[in-house]
């Protein structure tokens, strides 16, 4: 890993963590404001590739073990990781990791051609949905004594927003590597 | 530890404290940006003026290794930054145009002290004399401020520290005034003349090397004027101003 | 964004090693989970609320945090009461306000730089395998932190910027430019690190500092 990597590694943290200090941002139908946090490893993924992006959101979840104030509305600490969303927070990691390698594989993400739109969304929705989901679930299960049905059944609400999420990652994704193209790794 | 390393350094002698570029040339994204550089530097203040675009910040980068030369050599004390890279970064301290992308660390106490950790220093040495710096170049009481707090004049002083305190032989500097207002300047301008080691000034402010021992004009990857800082000067204002 | 949670303090949750504090927090998370009574991990939600009283910190400096808590054991209890019993509602109910304000108790008595340290020292054996870099991720936690308030004055630029012509800011026309305007200072900053001898050199400190006679150092000069 060159020092370039580690600063990139960096950015994309520091970018989670301010996704989720930007004021969130309401849509038109949807009920709830949505916070952008959950862009991160979507980006991540999707702009440094599987193993910077996850080592990005292995950092930023080393940031809120530490009690940094980095997880939307300010929270963070210990506490966080140990209650019933912990398990969504830890998931990002494999998440971007997720994206990362579908996106690698999948979509040249450079040429940016509608194939290439498609298949990143793709890897969105696998790893930047379904990935966290399939970590958090069970962790919220456990934590809270719900059954897996319950749990994910509750999950329902949000995936209207994790929709908008994705098309907003790959829109991001694409016109952030117009101006400054990045290799995947 | 031999007996002699210590002597052998302190001793060495003067013709091996200088910057030797033999026929260099640099291409950077398949552009010539340096061409056929023959340059050997002792004097203790030398600055380096040009048109944006010239190749001068690139001749100051080539001096501790941050460019390696496509063409020729690089010498720096006797030490090929193309082989020797450690020990000349260890020699020559590099301070950039813009402070915002030197400074590391969030706080300004820990930034001082990350170059001297690198060197090997355990972290208590490093954080004393870290300390000792800030409060030797006027920035005493800021070394548990958070950098990006800082004013534009102090981040700039702050960058010199973090390079000083490393001791360096030689510190070069890419045009360290140009994002300052008067005042901050003429920090900057004392700080650079007081010194003690050699000082390489890439600038566009002529001023701040007016009184300098030697003066290097850089026009399209050439060196087309060499001299003493009035005769030098003269030929960059009548025939690039 | 201050940069962190921590509050400064000298009570004897503050003097007690970062290591010991981590370690009961790992234990105590488990045992939390092997208890089912919920008169058990009643009195321990109790005892953790009275250890985060412990540390001094006034109420108001944590209640941003606790809300977020407050609103998600309420929805788990709700959920649990109705699936399972008010019994078992009260249970996890307890072991999560356990978990969460014991959580709190370490962040809030423990420096960031504690923490780091501890880190280190836990890498410490992947580091000798050549696993792990304590160094590298004492860096990239530094990096992150010099990253965070400058991507934020980056957004606060964006929408300044497209105000004063009128215009809202959507997502992809904040996020965008705030990536390629960081990205672009990334080299530089990658660029000036290696300008100050990193990595660092693993060889004993003797060696460190070459002839400081040199001619001769500016601090010392100065002093």
């Amino acid at each position: 890993m060159t020092t370039r990597d580690l600063v990139l590694v960096a950015l994309f943290a520091a970018l989670t963590a301010v996704l989720g200090l930007v004021p969130p941002i309401t849509v038109g139908f949807l009920p709830v404001p949505i916070t952008l946090q959950s862009l991160g490893p979507m980006l991540a993924g999707l702009m440094l590739g599987p193993v910077r992006g996850g080592l990005a959101l292995a950092l930023f979840v080393l940031l809120v073990a530490l009690g940094m104030p980095v997880l939307a509305g300010g929270r963070g600490g210990f506490g966080i990781l140990l209650g019933p969303t912990g398990g969504f927070i830890v998931g990002w990691i494999v998440g971007a990791i997720v994206v990362g390698a579908l996106a690698k594989r999948f979509a040249r993400t450079g040429a940016w051609r509608a194939p290439d739109l498609a298949n990143a969304a793709l890897a969105c929705v696998v790893g930047g949905i379904g990935a966290v989901y399939a970590m958090g679930v069970p962790w919220l299960s456990v934590v809270t004594g719900m059954g897996l049905g319950p749990a994910a059944a509750s999950m329902v609400v949000f995936l209207p927003g994790d929709a908008i999420k994705v098309v907003v990652a790959v829109m991001v994704a694409r016109g952030v590597q117009r101006a400054y193209p990045i290799a995947l790794r | 530890m031999p007996e002699t390393a210590p002597r052998a350094t302190q001793t060495s002698p003067p013709e091996s404290m200088s910057i030797v570029l033999d026929h260099v040339g640099v291409t950077l994204q398949e552009r010539p940006v340096l061409r056929g550089i023959d340059l050997v530097l002792e004097e203790r203040r030398v600055g380096i003026v040009g048109l944006n675009g010239s190749g001068k910040s690139t001749l100051a980068r080539l001096l501790n290794g941050l460019v390696l030369p496509d063409e020729g050599t690089v010498r720096v004390h006797g030490l090929d930054t193309r082989t020797q890279a450690r020990a000349v970064r260890r020699a020559v301290g590099f301070v950039f145009q813009n402070p915002e992308n030197q400074i590391v660390f969030p706080i300004v106490g820990e930034d001082v002290a990350f170059g001297l950790r690198n060197i090997g220093l355990p972290k208590r040495d490093a954080e004393a004399r870290a300390l000792a710096a800030l409060a030797a170049h006027g920035l005493d009481g800021l070394a548990d401020r958070p950098a990006h707090t800082l004013s534009g004049g102090e981040k700039q002083l702050l960058a010199l520290v973090s390079v000083l305190v490393m001791e360096p032989r030689i510190v070069v500097l890419d045009e360290p005034t140009t994002a300052l207002d008067l005042r901050n300047r003429n920090r900057i301008r004392a700080a650079i003349a007081g010194l003690a080691q050699t000082a390489i000034v890439v600038t566009h402010d002529l001023d701040l090397v007016s009184d300098f021992e030697r003066v290097l004009v850089v026009d399209e990857g050439r060196i087309v004027a060499d001299d003493a800082p009035e005769a030098a000067l003269r030929w960059y204002r009548e025939n690039r101003a | 964004m201050s940069p962190s949670l921590y509050v400064p303090g000298d009570g004897p949750l503050h003097r007690l090693p970062a290591g010991a504090k981590l370690a009961a927090l790992a234990g105590l998370g488990v045992a939390l989970f092997l208890v089912s009574s919920p008169i058990v991990l009643g009195a321990a939600a109790l005892a953790a609320a009275g250890v985060v009283a412990a540390t001094g910190v006034r109420l108001a400096r944590l209640r941003g945090a606790l809300a977020g808590v407050a609103i998600v054991v309420a929805i788990v209890v709700a959920a649990n009461a109705w699936l399972a019993g008010w019994r078992e509602a009260a249970a996890v109910g307890a072991r999560i306000v356990a978990l969460v304000l014991l959580g709190y108790a370490l962040t809030l008595t423990t420096r960031t730089s504690d923490l780091l340290a501890t880190l280190e020292r836990l890498l410490a054996p992947l580091e000798r395998i050549g696993l792990a870099d304590a160094g590298k991720v004492a860096l990239a936690v530094a990096l992150v932190l010099r990253f965070v308030p400058e991507l934020m004055k980056q957004a606060a630029d964006i929408r300044e910027a497209r105000a004063a012509r009128g215009l809202r800011v959507g997502p992809v026309a904040l996020v965008v430019p705030m990536i390629v305007r960081v990205l672009r200072s990334a080299d530089a900053i990658a660029e000036a690190i290696d300008a100050r001898a990193y990595p660092p050199c693993k060889s004993p400190p003797t060696s460190a500092i070459p002839s400081s006679t040199g001619p001769g150092s500016a601090d010392h000069d100065n002093a």
